[in-house]
């Protein structure tokens, strides 16, 4: 069995300065004392040790009492009494139970997508379970956690901040004794780049928290490293010790060893070093959570008839051994005395000051009761609960306080407060050592009802005694006294203390483990910015005004990174290359990879827009690269960020909206209308994008720090454009000022919406979606290009659904952008979103090439994804460019379709290029131009003139 | 079987505020330091270069008339017999160059973290650019923040700039520096080094009327005034920045750009004050035309050595009578310089509880050649033959200096071949110099951070080595990488195994609350719950 330590960590959620990780706050533990169960003064290590103890351990009950003042009625049973004083306390224990969590992890039903996987985490113990996690992207070590990707998250989810989410396990209808209760499942493609999944368990109706060791569970699919000594651990998911254990591990060698015998599944230290690969996973881990009980304990008084005595009932729901420990009280002190003879049955005297009655069971076995008789004389019953030799209850710090004599006078001296007192082993020995409170001194715990193991409870004999029969009064205080001998012994020797260092080391293991998890946090995200002054602010004018929205007009470009190439830290010099090879294949511009510091690896979460040292490679890699590209003649794309920014520091209001490094704005750079990020600047002029504060373009001071910005960019790096991102977010006029200002070679917008789609199918006219994106170029005055996203999309279609005729539109012109305003559309079919390990929106499998064939047959301006560059299709791709260069097919051409049918597509370029994409035949007519075949693979074929 | 103690919870024995934290190390008794004189220098025995370097250092001294006189030399002292004290470096821009604490939050929970680790305390570098204004607002923040959690403080007083972190010199500085670029070192091709002041201008009234000495010990009288309150209980120790990244050396490497330095650097005596100054001594030495310019025979800064004539192995000019020359007055120039500002340093903090430290740079690189070119053109007249590091021990002993010397994570193995380096005989070259004058010696790593679990064993090697002279350790640096899941547990278990040797089983204090981790670790508990 795989033995873990489980604890359930009891904290407050996340609080909004930890951006990443689960760092556990600093909040006040205000739970710890009042959980901590009275118990033996015997370290509490060793008890757990021992098979005995743990049985009894397990099923111990800790109590935390509610003791209110409610007015309800007694169980009213017996006759001829009048009740003098009746009181119903509401007691709410607390019970730890053992469960389980179970982690599995095994490839989604359906056999064609092998990629996709399940997880799933169930849970066999009654509770509102709410899953609390995150993932972490290839690449990012640590305790960095991100949301997971939309698809991933299942529908009940909520965002906890940006880094984590929260969904509820759901209680299955179906429960066998040893299966989950309450269950998730997780789906995700194992082609999502994601290295692990964390998660912590948190417990709603309790509060607690349920991590692994003390850290997050971790969900590995990534080889990792550990400090390696032993050879478990070779399967696809591991869970991850977490640097608090590889500490402990260190520090507390000796203990580990040993307990690493009892322990062969135990994963600490293991060497887990693999490629991404996920295997199929099953495992459980034992926990143990405190389940709150309401219970309730009915006190009447009431007097006797037949006696001069009042008869005081107990009774009570509450399982298991009951013993009231209790006195009375005479005159107005609380001063305990031993009640006079008889006593109830099943009575103790605990040290001639108290007795200790042990409730009867009542017939129907829920709860116990009990009748004393009490002298009319005393003027209450003091009292106070013991469940087993390790928990008590009390009344808030003090004894119950039940009045007898003049009852209609007095209150009963309950305390309204829900606070509940449990007192530690270690204070009670003091106590009884001195002999000093009589009023308020706990007994200790008795050997003789220590098996009081509610699990046992029923089959103890229990039969009812009679008031005569009174326990040897002196053979037990014997006991008692010998008891407290060994307490006394133990406390004062050297192994009292070390366990209570042993205690305190493991409290400051775990709390130096914390800091440091949240200072490694916190200086992830704040790593300063380098700020390199721009000593000339003077402006390149280029020679020859050209229009940035097209080039030449006979740009082929490329796109130089997919969504993966910030692992190798140094993509710069592995593009640089390449660079050679890149111009050979005949394109003319290359867009690179987003250069600023950024929050997420990829460099779309750009923080200090002046420190170009990212994890591409450094600023002067990136000089290196832009000047190695300029050698080859390839001009050079920026991939400008200017929709959003991710901040430095967090407002007062803990947001996270001021910005650090050169370009120091607050809150009032940052649109209005996200709620997220309480931004001061005036409403968004387009679409939002929330995951970090959206900059506002209509600010003055902004726009003139962002051209600023761009403009040392140029100068600095040397770029000749950009390829703007999500320029969704803003207006298109802003661009226009922008390109204006800086002067690019050549600049392209990624104006990304969804296509138009009737039950799922998309419609032939795709107007609209075109019609957005042509205003956007529109609004920059086409000072800047598009991506031609509705080509892409018209061609999955067709592709995917053998419907070709998609690709002609009513008019009989190209469907997408190209066909409205070629100049300015930038075709595509893939890029690092859409593919790349991304996949957000594949272009047809297989069906690369057919694209490609379009594209760079097809007027606009093409682009070609790196993935693609760098694969089988190579030879293809360039034999495509050279077919395009030679034909000196430009952004501009004509194209004339000649065929739009189910199954093939043809067309005529400027009267130099045919091409047919689809299965279908076709074949250019002969005529006056004589055909020839320039370029053919998979259902397409280009010809040229002869 | 399962039976974790539901619930026992961090912290629920540890009181919010943190522990004071039971200091390992053992502290220095406070030295009632003897002023120093330069009149009782003694010139050493080892030959002609020598009594140069001591006449212009003595020159320098004379200048600065302020410097108090030494009678004797000073007392051998005995390494104090107390284990090493751990030290921590703060990030350099834990205060940024707008004078405000950098990742505070981030700062104080490091701290804690720190603190219950049982580190002695940490190492607060000072910027002379960002604090010349005398607003110590925010180092003054982050020293209470140390002192709060219980941790000592080495405070470093660097008077260069910093490239990244970007911490430029103080403005008044730059300024004059921008309209006579010859308060900067230059090389031989005209670049100007803009990381700190030219040696040579250190007793020219460059600066607004003052000189760079008089700024200096201004500097230094502000500190000490603004951390009156800190000297002895938090303050342990002052690190004076002799020279770029705060090391006694010339700013020889190159100027920006290449991550690693791997080639011999330039000499740096190229601007104009330099450059009379070697004209003077040339006139003075009776050959005026070895004044005229530097070797012109040295290679560039990543050339190999055996580009140019000047550090040839065999029969290279650095052997000749103008080598000799040449590299005695650059490395005096270096000597003179350390020499007036520790003096500075001593007069200012001299009567204050705590120690005076600074560093000199471990520069292993081409040390198993016999014309070490990477020290000589640092300023380190270190050659075959020829004790480089005894002049230096001297100053150090004069002015009851402790030195720093980075490193401390290198071994000659892990070195990339080609670059005939040697960090581990460097390092024991400094420490036998050290042991001759009784300097103590603190130690660094090298490599701010990542030394990785070879450069931790090679540490508690130096560290714990039987003849170690060092008294003190300092590892850098608190930043997302120190704390990083890779890193983090190793740091932890180098602390833990630097500590353990000291401890003792009887090393438990009373309270069980109220000891670092180190006192529990030691105590010697079988009992162990079951994981």
């Amino acid at each position: 069995m795989l033995l873990v330590r489980w604890k359930p960590v009891l904290h407050c959620p996340p609080q909004g300065h930890r951006r990443r990780g689960f760092a556990w706050p600093r909040g006040p533990r205000r739970s710890l004392l009042l959980r901590r169960p009275i118990r033996s003064p015997a370290p509490a290590f060793l008890s757990i040790s021992s098979s005995k103890f743990s049985q009894a351990g397990r099923a111990r009950v800790r109590p935390v009492v509610r003791a209110g003042l409610a007015q309800t009625p007694s169980l009213a049973d017996v006759e001829n009494t009048e009740i003098l004083f009746s009181e119903t306390l509401s007691l709410k224990r607390s019970q730890t139970v053992e469960g389980k969590i179970t982690v599995r992890l095994d490839p989604a039903v359906a056999e064609e997508e092998v990629s996709k996987w399940r997880l799933t985490i169930g849970c066999n113990l009654e509770g509102k379970w709410t899953l609390h996690w995150g993932v972490s992207y290839c690449d990012d070590l640590g305790s960095e956690w991100d949301q997971p990707p939309p698809e991933m998250r299942p529908p009940e989810s909520v965002l906890i901040k940006d880094y984590a989410i929260e969904t509820p396990l759901k209680r299955l209808s179906s429960q066998s004794e040893r299966q989950a209760l309450h269950e998730l499942q997780i789906e995700f493609d194992s082609n999502t780049p994601i290295a692990a999944i964390h998660f912590v368990l948190k417990e709603e109706e309790t509060g607690a928290w349920f991590q692994h060791k003390g850290r997050d569970f971790r969900i590995s699919f990534t080889d990792y490293f550990e400090v390696a000594n032993s050879v478990a651990g070779n399967q696809g998911l591991s869970i991850w010790p977490g640097g608090f254990d590889q500490i402990s591990s260190l520090l507390l060698k000796a203990e580990e060893s040993t307990s690493k015998k009892e322990d062969p599944d135990d994963e600490d230290g293991n060497v887990v070093k693999q490629n991404r690969c996920i295997a199929p996973i099953y495992k459980e881990f034992p926990i143990l959570k405190e389940e709150f009980v309401p219970n309730h304990m009915t006190v009447s008084v009431r007097s006797s008839d037949k006696t001069d005595k009042n008869i005081v009932q107990f009774d009570t729901d509450l399982p298991g051994d009951v013993v009231i420990h209790w006195g009375v009280c005479k005159d107005d002190g609380r001063k305990w005395v031993i009640p006079s003879t008889p006593h109830p049955p099943a009575t103790k005297i605990f040290r001639h000051k108290a007795l200790q009655t042990l409730l009867q069971p009542k017939p129907d076995g829920l709860g116990s009761w009990g009748l004393f008789l009490v002298d009319q004389g005393t003027s209450g019953v003091v009292f106070v609960l013991k469940l087993n030799e390790y928990t008590w209850l009390n009344n808030n710090g003090t004894d119950f306080f039940i009045p007898i004599g003049s009852v209609s006078s007095t209150t009963a001296e309950i305390g309204s407060d829900d606070i509940v007192h449990e007192q530690q082993a270690g204070t009670e020995i003091h106590d009884v050592r001195n002999s000093l409170s009589p009023n308020n001194s706990y007994p200790l715990q008795n050997k003789s009802l220590e098996a009081s193991d509610p699990q046992n409870i029923n089959s103890l004999p229990m039969k009812p005694q009679g008031p005569e029969e009174l326990i040897e009064a002196v053979a037990y205080t014997d006991e008692i006294i010998k008891e407290i001998r060994h307490l006394v012994t133990d406390i004062s020797s050297e192994k009292g203390k070390r366990a209570k260092s042993k205690e305190a080391q493991e409290n400051i293991l775990q709390e130096i483990e914390k800091l440091a998890a949240e200072a490694y946090s916190i200086f992830r995200i704040s790593i300063p910015g380098f700020v390199e002054l721009a000593s000339d602010t003077e402006l390149l004018k280029p020679a020859v005004k050209l229009s940035s929205g097209t080039g030449s007009g006979y740009e082929i470009l490329c796109q130089g990174f997919n969504w993966e190439s910030h692992k190798s830290g140094r993509w710069y010099s592995e593009l640089s290359d390449k660079a050679k090879e890149l111009s050979s294949l005949g394109f003319t511009v290359i867009w690179l990879p987003p250069p600023t510091e950024s929050v997420s690896p990829e460099g779309y979460m750009p923080k200090d827009l002046y420190n170009l040292n990212s994890r591409y490679g450094s600023l002067e890699e990136l000089k290196d690269l832009v000047n190695s590209f300029h050698e080859v003649g390839i001009k050079v794309l920026g991939d400008a960020v200017l929709n959003h920014r991710c901040a430095h520091y967090q407002n007062k209001n803990g947001i996270w909206n001021v910005f650090g490094g050169r370009l120091n704005w607050d809150d009032r750079a940052i649109v209005a209308d996200d709620p997220h990020f309480q931004g001061r600047g005036n409403k968004s002029s387009g679409d939002n994008f929330h995951a970090a504060p959206n900059i506002d373009h209509s600010q003055d001071f902004v726009r003139r720090d962002l051209k600023e910005w761009l403009c040392w960019l140029r100068k600095e790096v040397g770029y000749d454009g950009w390829r703007l991102d999500f320029v969704r977010g803003f207006w298109g006029g802003y661009v226009k000022d922008y390109m204006e200002a800086t002067e690019p070679y050549f600049a392209v917008g990624e104006y990304w919406d969804s296509l138009s789609y009737t039950y799922g199918d998309m419609d032939h006219n795709q107007d609209a979606h075109r019609q957005r994106i042509v205003d956007w170029i529109n609004a920059t005055n086409g000072t800047a290009g598009a991506f031609d996203v509705t080509t892409k999309g018209i061609l999955h279609s067709a592709l995917e659904k053998c419907e070709y005729w998609r690709l002609s539109d009513q008019n009989g012109k190209p469907p997408g952008v190209v066909g409205w305003w070629a100049s300015r559309a930038v075709t595509f079919i893939e890029n690092h979103d859409t593919g790349s390990t991304q996949g957000h929106w594949r272009f047809p499998s297989g069906k690369e090439m057919q694209g490609y064939a379009y594209i760079l047959t097809h007027p606009g301006t093409p682009a070609v994804f790196y993935d693609h560059i760098f694969s089988h299709y190579q030879q293809e791709i360039s034999r495509l460019i050279s077919v395009r260069n030679e034909n000196k097919i430009h952004c501009r051409s004509t194209v004339k379709i000649v065929k739009a049918e189910r199954d093939v597509y043809a067309a005529e370029i400027d009267g130099k290029l045919a091409v047919k994409i689809g299965p279908g035949h076709y074949e250019p007519p002969d005529g006056p131009t004589k055909w020839v075949v320039a370029a053919e693979g998979r259902d397409y074929k280009v010809w040229e003139t002869s | 079987m399962e039976v974790g103690l539901a619930v026992k919870r961090a912290g629920a024995a540890v009181p919010e505020a943190l522990l004071p934290v039971r200091t390992l190390g053992f502290r220095d008794p406070i030295k009632a330091r003897t002023r120093t004189s330069c009149v009782g220098f003694q010139p050493p025995a080892s030959g002609a270069w020598r009594k140069r370097a001591v006449w212009v250092a003595r020159k320098g001294v004379v200048r600065s008339e302020a410097v108090l006189e030494e009678k004797a030399p000073p007392p051998m002292k005995k390494k104090e017999a107390g284990p090493v004290r751990l030290y921590v470096g703060l990030p350099l821009d834990a205060v940024s160059d707008c004078n405000a604490v950098n990742h505070g939050k981030a700062i104080a929970a490091g701290l804690r973290a720190l603190a219950l680790l049982g580190v002695h305390g940490v190492d607060l570098p000072v910027f002379w650019g960002v604090a010349a204004a005398g607003d110590w607002t925010s180092y003054l923040a982050l020293a209470a923040m140390a002192r709060d959690v219980g941790l000592r403080l080495r405070v470093s007083l660097h008077l260069h700039a910093q490239r990244r972190p970007r911490l430029p010199l103080p403005e008044s500085v730059s300024r004059a520096a921008a309209s006579n670029p010859d308060l900067l070192f230059s090389d031989r091709s005209g670049r100007r080094h803009p990381d700190c002041l030219s040696f040579a201008v250190d007793d020219l009234p460059v600066l607004d009327g003052k000189t760079p000495m008089e700024v200096y010990e201004e500097f230094f009288q502000s500190f000490r005034f603004a951390f009156s309150d800190f000297f002895g209980a938090t303050i342990e120790d002052i690190t004076i920045g002799l020279g770029p990244n705060g090391e006694l050396r010339y700013p020889s490497f190159p100027p920006s750009g290449s991550h690693e330095f791997t080639g011999v650097g330039e000499f740096q005596c190229y601007d104009k004050y330099m450059l009379a100054d070697l004209k003077r001594h040339a006139m003075e030495a009776g050959n005026p035309i070895w004044g005229h310019s530097g070797p012109h025979d040295a290679p560039e800064y990543n050339q190999s050595p055996a580009f140019g004539k000047f550090f040839k192995e065999n029969g290279g000019s650095w052997e000749t009578a103008y080598g000799q020359f040449f590299l005695s007055w650059y490395s005096g120039k270096l000597l003179s310089h350390g020499d007036r500002l520790l003096s500075v340093a001593s007069q200012v903090f001299g009567d204050l509880p705590v120690a005076l430290s600074a560093k000199v740079p471990l520069l292993h690189w081409w040390h198993k050649t016999r014309s070490r070119p990477s020290q000589l053109t640092a300023g380190f007249y270190n050659t075959d033959g020829r004790d480089g590091y005894d002049a230096v021990a001297e100053i150090f002993s004069s002015k009851s200096c402790t030195m720093i010397v980075p490193g401390m994570d290198l071994s000659d193995r892990d070195q990339p071949q080609g670059v005939k380096s040697s960090p581990e005989s460097l390092l024991s070259q400094i420490m036998r110099a050290c042991r001759k004058h009784g300097v103590r010696l603190a130690g660094e790593n090298y490599s701010l951070v990542g030394v990785g679990t070879t450069g931790f064993r090679r540490i508690k090697e130096n560290i714990l080595a039987e003849n170690s002279r060092l008294d003190s350790f300092t590892y850098h640096r608190m930043g997302a990488e120190f704390f990083s899941p890779e890193h983090w547990p190793m740091f932890t278990e180098f602390i833990r195994s630097m500590m353990q040797p000291e401890m003792d089983s009887d090393d438990i204090p009373s309270s069980g609350e109220r000891f670092s981790l180190m006192d529990a670790v030691a105590a010697d508990d079988r009992e162990m719950q079951t994981v």
